[in-house]
């Protein structure tokens, strides 16, 4: 049985095609997928994402809880800021990639992926020991909406929230839009600038509707998963499930600018992660786009010389580059670099494509200079 | 959208329509409705031969890759070039300007029998 959002019945009055993502019923497209994802990159654009995951973490030993659980540091962490990171296990394979919000002193949010809301809380909750400290799994209790595009800000300027008052880039802010309490943070997942936004079952509708409101002679539009996935592919965003699983680290999916190197505490996969930084690894994920006609897919072969040297985990049409463009991992870490010549394998035939640097298209974040 | 009054429609959703004795071989509006905005089209050779059931060519929309099945058998004789260059036009016409190819059949006649009128390819899809 798939679970349904609260706006499930405000999907259908909008005529959204919904499919099965992580057992859930979500929207998969409104308008269409490349209107949606101008819409997005040019105006802005609101999606439900209630299916993601909300755990509470409080406590005297919250902090040294989550430095045992992410390699990323989290007592640098100043308050009402934002850290992307992973839960690592052992081998610092990744459970789930999670965004850690420092909430208040000794209090935390962790937003995680739908489909691992389970997985995660039981990994979470098996490492407790000897901390003292409280997970609460709120999921049930939470939706949450992602807005955004170059004109969200304003949107939630119309919304009562001036600008001077919204949070900055990867921070958050517990407040009130339309008398309604929110967690209201600048973060996203489509490489514009925007704000996600976290407030109880019971609201919201009523946030949803209120924001259309305040947001339609922006140009807002609803957003499906459909988008959702092009718009994180062309920002280079990882998909769980598929950019990133149990048996990959986060040094061998590029993410070592979210790992704290010089972290002195101990964590799940320290070990790992260390000798991987020392010793190199054996395989990398790539970026790469496609320089004949043919578009790359999840778990298509990669070849380099009749040899085949890798797989695609994410790919697919770029509305923004008109290109076709992918990820994946190539076994062949020394010879692959930006500008090799690489090959897919589609429907046993083989296409050029080259390595390319990722994002694949630039991330336009407000009030921050883009180092990632 | 106007749809030919004679098309035969298969349950994967090509649609076969006669016309000075080729066969015109397309998606349906429901298909192309389904697969959302369609971006690339990978089409036979004129010259190959196919029979009834076969993949002969390739539509992926910016969601996922779809094969597309000959209705009857037949040896290509023409194909849409004009869809290879601009997808979308499958999405904007099916019919009249976003057919995938026309085919010269001897057997169509025999291989047609499973296939549905208009009319009732629409109510199987309710």
């Amino acid at each position: 049985m798939l679970q349904k959002t609260v706006l499930y019945d405000i999907h259908k009055k909008l005529g959204a095609k919904m499919v099965e993502f992580g057992g859930w019923e979500m929207p998969l497209q409104y308008s269409g997928i490349i209107d949606e994802h101008k819409t997005v990159r040019n105006t802005a654009g609101m999606f439900d994402v209630s299916h993601m995951g909300q755990f509470f973490v409080f406590g005297i030993d919250a902090l040294s809880f989550l430095q045992k659980i992410v390699p990323q540091d989290i007592s640098v962490l100043k308050k009402n800021h934002a850290v992307y990171c992973q839960l690592t296990n052992n081998n610092a394979g990744i459970i789930d990639d999670i965004i850690v919000y420092y909430l208040d002193k000794n209090s935390y949010l962790i937003v995680v992926n739908a489909a691992n809301i389970e997985k995660d809380y039981k990994w979470i909750v098996q490492n407790i020991s000897q901390y003292d400290v409280e997970i609460k799994n709120k999921s049930q209790e939470y939706s949450m909406f992602a807005l955004q595009g170059p004109e969200a800000h304003k949107i939630i300027q119309n919304c009562g929230i001036s600008e001077a008052d919204q949070p900055e880039f990867f921070t958050i802010k517990e407040t009130q839009i339309n008398n309604i309490p929110v967690f209201l943070s600048r973060t996203g997942y489509t490489g514009e600038d925007g704000f996600e936004i976290i407030t109880k079952n019971e609201n919201a509708i009523n946030l949803w509707n209120f924001i259309f409101e305040n947001g339609i002679k922006y140009g807002l539009k609803p957003i499906g998963l459909g988008a959702r996935d092009t718009l994180r592919l062309e920002a280079a965003l990882m998909l769980y499930g598929n950019d990133l699983n149990e048996a990959t680290t986060p040094v061998e999916a590029g993410l070592k600018w979210s790992l704290a190197l010089d972290k002195k505490s101990d964590y799940n996969g320290k070990d790992a992660i260390l000798k991987q930084l020392q010793n190199g690894i054996s395989k990398k994920l790539i970026g790469f786009e496609m320089t004949e006609k043919a578009i790359a897919r999840h778990e298509y072969d990669i070849y380099q010389n009749q040899q085949k040297i890798g797989i695609v985990t994410s790919g697919g049409y770029s509305p923004t580059l008109d290109k076709n463009i992918g990820m994946g991992y190539v076994y062949t870490v020394q010879e692959i670099k930006t500008d090799s010549i690489i090959e897919i394998m589609i429907r046993n035939k083989l296409y050029k494509a080259k390595v390319v640097k990722r994002p694949f298209v630039k991330k336009k974040y407000r009030n921050k200079i883009d180092t990632l | 959208m106007m749809v030919p009054e004679s098309i035969l429609c298969t349950k994967s959703h090509e649609y076969l329509l006669e016309e000075n004795g080729l066969y015109t071989i397309g998606l349906t509006d429901y298909a192309v409705e389904q697969l959302g905005d369609i971006v690339f089209v990978e089409l036979p050779e004129v010259g190959s031969e196919y029979s009834k059931g076969e993949v002969f060519a390739t539509v992926e929309s910016v969601k996922a890759a779809s094969e597309i099945y000959m209705p009857v058998g037949g040896k290509i004789v023409e194909v849409n070039e004009k869809i290879v260059e601009t997808p979308e036009i499958l999405n904007e016409s099916p019919y009249e300007e976003g057919w995938l190819v026309k085919i010269e059949s001897e057997c169509a006649q025999e291989e047609s029998g499973d296939l549905l009128e208009y009319s009732d390819y629409k109510e199987e899809l309710e």
